[in-house]
């Protein structure tokens, strides 16, 4: 337990009537990636949102690294180190490339030190250098995706989350996708992932997680998912 | 059918509508911002201005204080001023995220402002008259006001500022930010309270600069602050909601569409074609007039 | 609303209706001080309508309470339709009823022209933006309307003198009751429900087969009628119908004011919002006649920080919004 990174316990959130939560409890260990996997409308977004503190829980616990966050705001959870990749990327659109990745290094923390994380972010997203003076709202789809990871990896953080990072990219882009979340994972980022592609999360998921309508339905690692007959027949069928 | 008139008066005109509509543009750039990261209309931008106008009125009949002079008076004080209104008054409305509420508060404020001036100013109108009121400078060729002017450079003068604020610095990046996405920019680690009273200081700031213009320039009385929150509002939509500059020219292409109404159809008409022209753009070109629509990736 | 509720009220109106035969139990000072009450709840019903339920914020409700005011005194003089009626029969034309509904009639229509183009472009604060300039439009378009509309000064009505109060009492109170009982039938029904969910979710609600278009530009006129038949009252209170005073933004502001310290969204929040803030001001204007202004703004600040959801909703609980 002490090496629990996240740890949600017992969530329960109210968010309309789309996305709820009853009950869910999840952990995260240091090092991993853990993917969270479910139909439309299971609750994942709600899920990820709560655990940044965009929605707040009707009840249970939401940990990190043994600290609470309910009842903490979205920035101060993210100056304790998790950073957020929402669903739609959330760039903004009419800054620039440049713009949109300093502030990701915006928290006191990381903001002296912006040059160097950019020259690190440069590294590992080359595109991006070509693009810095350019408006996040006109790159490509899968250029945008890029460059709201790296904004995210600006701010060194203790939890990487990730909401649906291949929707609305073409097939080649989300082998890109994919295998840039596992180099992310080499240099020892956490990676919490919510995907609707089940077939390609669970390949790079350490652990991971079925949410159905709002609770907890399996929970495994990525590779004997991927084999149970269960989540073949449920979720993957329909993607073959 | 009109002819068209003269050259020298073309420019005259087209020079006192700019000159005019630059002060419109300087209260719109601080509706902007305060809209850019609250979504609140600021009804009572009007009323601060005034207030201001009052408040310089009474530095330089009081204690001899140069209008121009008391800019550097009015302006850090419209910063301090405009950080403690939303702390004291808008915070727990923005955290509630309930947009009625703030906006109401700004009517409340908006007569509060107005009915104490009547109280401590009196109803009238009233002005500064200093030794430079009357006299003129050529420009263009066209003798014109030379408070206008200084009016002119002020609106300039501030909105360049305000420009370098938000394109420079890491603060103004996170307004700007904030002011595109809210929920993103509190995921960077943005505080909303924090950008939220940047705004509104450099909103009333901008305000006090305003208010410095006017006075030297226009007669005003406690209750000429309503319409000028509405014109700075026509000025932000003409300009487009969210876009600075855009808001600074949309205010002085409101002054030259009065300019041009009160000379060549009548007086009477100039505020139902401003709001004709207002209602027009907000229907079919809400980004506003100076942004090419952008286009989805 | 409860039936206890139910039983309050019909006591109240009845009591209220009762009041003028009481023997020196309400002085002209306490008619008129009832009457605007009346008058405000019901231009505050008329607002909650469209931005209550129907979630559209309208700044516009000056511009058809003007539109209402100013159709009723170009009829009563009637110069240039076909002689005032006021005239013919002068002993009975008070609170006219088709001329009260035609004040209606005109401000709706002119919420529908309005409305189609503005509801079906414009969203949230664009629409209430929109109908901010409407209002000073219209407002200007008064101011030049010649001898028609009595042009900057208006146009003062034949009549000047009434002796009692009474009628207008009666009326007004009638007429609050009247708009109170419509909206709740209105409510109730299928259209109420339609309008209810537009609000809440307008992309469900179209997806459900709901024209939002029309019960969006439907909500603004009836809020306009209400609006329109309120101005026609005004009208045969002050004679003088000139476009600063029937156009005021006061007329937008306080009903505004008035519903949401309320309560937006519930059937009795803006009488009771009426009530509370009108005894606030006049009481303001009693005792500190030199600052009453600035208690009103101070009261809608205050208002509005420590009751941010309105009376109704703070002290009587959830009320229905349905």
């Amino acid at each position: 337990m002490a090496n629990r990174l996240l740890e949600v316990s017992d969530l329960q959130v109210a968010y309309g009537d789309v996305g709820a939560l009853w009950g869910v409890s999840l952990h995260v260990d240091p090092g991993t990636i853990v993917a969270i996997v479910g139909a439309n409308g299971a609750g994942k977004t709600t899920l990820l949102r709560t655990v940044s503190g965009l929605l707040k829980p009707k009840s249970g616990d939401i940990r990190l690294a043994g600290q609470s966050l309910v009842g903490k705001a979205p920035q101060e959870i993210a100056s304790m180190g998790i950073a957020h990749v929402p669903e739609g990327r959330g760039l903004f659109r009419q800054m620039t490339v440049l713009e949109n990745l300093e502030l990701g290094a915006f928290q006191p923390k990381a903001r002296p030190r912006t040059k160097e994380l950019l020259d690190k972010a440069y590294a590992l997203f080359p595109r991006l250098k070509e693009r810095i003076h350019q408006k996040a709202g006109s790159l490509s789809g899968g250029e945008q995706q890029m460059l709201a990871i790296a904004r995210a990896t600006m701010s060194e953080p203790s939890l990487l989350i990730l909401d649906e990072p291949s929707l609305g990219l073409s097939p080649l882009v989300v082998q890109q996708m994919f295998s840039l979340i596992q180099t992310l994972h080499g240099q020892g980022v956490t990676i919490l992932l919510v995907e609707q592609n089940i077939h390609q999360a669970l390949k790079v998921a350490d652990y991971a997680f079925v949410l159905k309508t709002g609770s907890l339905a399996m929970r495994g690692t990525g590779a004997d998912l991927i084999a149970d007959p269960e989540i073949q027949k449920a979720y993957m069928g329909v993607l073959e | 059918m009109f002819n068209l008139p003269p050259p020298d008066i073309l420019l005259q005109l087209s020079l006192n509508g700019a000159l005019g509509g630059a002060m419109y543009g300087v209260a719109a750039v601080g509706l902007s911002l305060i809209f850019g990261t609250m979504r609140l209309i600021f009804l009572a931008q009007g009323a601060m201005i005034i207030l201001a106008a009052y408040f310089v009125r009474t530095l330089f009949y009081g204690l001899g204080i140069d209008p121009f002079l008391s800019l550097l008076i009015v302006v850090p004080v419209g910063l301090g001023v405009g950080w403690l209104m939303y702390q004291g008054l808008f915070r727990k409305a923005a955290a509630e995220e309930d947009r009625n509420v703030s906006l109401l508060i700004a009517v409340g404020l908006m007569f509060l402002v107005q009915n104490l001036m009547t109280v401590i100013w009196g109803g009238n109108t009233a002005g500064v008259v200093t030794s430079y009121t009357a006299s003129g400078i050529e420009l263009l060729g066209v003798r014109t006001s030379f408070t206008r002017s200084m009016g002119f450079l002020i609106a300039l003068a501030g909105t360049g500022l305000v420009m370098l604020f938000l394109r420079k610095t890491m603060v103004g990046k996170a307004v700007r930010a904030a002011s595109e996405d809210m929920d993103a920019a509190t995921l960077m680690g943005i505080s909303p309270h924090r950008v939220n009273a940047i705004a509104f200081a450099i909103g009333i700031s901008l305000a006090g600069a305003a208010g410095v213009a006017v006075a030297t320039t226009f007669p005003f009385n406690p209750f000429a602050g309503f319409i000028f929150s509405l014109k700075a509002l026509v000025a932000l939509a003409l300009g487009g909601i969210g876009n600075v500059t855009g808001a600074l020219a949309g205010g002085i292409l409101l002054g030259l569409i009065e300019a041009y109404v009160q000379y060549f159809i009548s007086g009477g008409w100039t505020n139902a074609i401003a709001y004709g022209v207002f209602l027009l753009v907000l229907m079919f070109k809400p980004e506003g007039l100076f942004t090419r629509p952008y286009k989805k990736a | 609303m409860s039936r206890t509720l139910q039983c309050i009220a019909i006591v109240v109106v009845a009591a209220l209706a009762l009041l003028p035969f009481v023997p020196g139990a309400v002085d002209a000072y306490y008619f008129s001080f009832l009457f605007f009450i009346f008058l405000y709840a019901i231009m505050a019903q008329s607002w909650n309508l469209v931005a209550g339920y129907g979630g559209q914020i309208s700044l516009g409700s000056h511009a058809f309470f003007g539109l209402g005011a100013y159709t009723t005194a170009i009829l009563w003089t009637g110069n240039y339709l076909w002689g005032s009626l006021y005239d013919k029969h002068p002993s009975i034309y008070y609170f006219d009823p088709v001329t009260m509904l035609l004040g209606g009639i005109v401000a709706s229509l002119a919420a529908v022209i309005v409305g189609l183009p503005l509801l079906s472009k414009l969203h949230g604060d664009y629409f209430a933006l929109g109908t901010l300039g409407f209002g000073e439009i219209v407002k200007v378009l008064f101011v030049n309307g010649g001898d028609f509309t009595g042009s900057a000064f208006g146009i003062v009505a034949p009549a000047g003198m009434f002796d009692t109060l009474r009628p207008h009492y009666w009326v007004a109170l009638g007429l609050m009751v009247a708009t109170a009982l419509a909206i709740r039938a209105l409510m109730r029904s299928r259209y109420g429900l339609a309008l209810i969910a537009v609000r809440d979710d307008e992309m469900a609600a179209s997806a459900n087969g709901i024209d939002t278009l029309k019960v969006k530009v439907a909500a603004f006129a009836g809020s306009a009628f209400i609006a329109g038949v309120a101005g026609s009252l005004y009208t045969y209170y002050i004679f003088h119908v000139g476009p600063d005073s029937v156009f005021d933004l006061d007329w937008m502001l306080l009903p505004l004011m008035m519903t949401v310290v309320g309560g937006t969204g519930t059937l009795l929040g803006p009488i009771l919002g009426a009530l509370v803030m009108y005894a606030v001001f006049d009481l303001a204007r009693i005792v500190v006649p030199d600052y009453h202004p600035v208690i009103s703004g101070l009261t809608i600040i205050l208002a509005m920080l420590f009751l941010p959801k309105g009376l109704m909703r703070s002290f009587a609980g959830r009320a229905r919004t349905g």
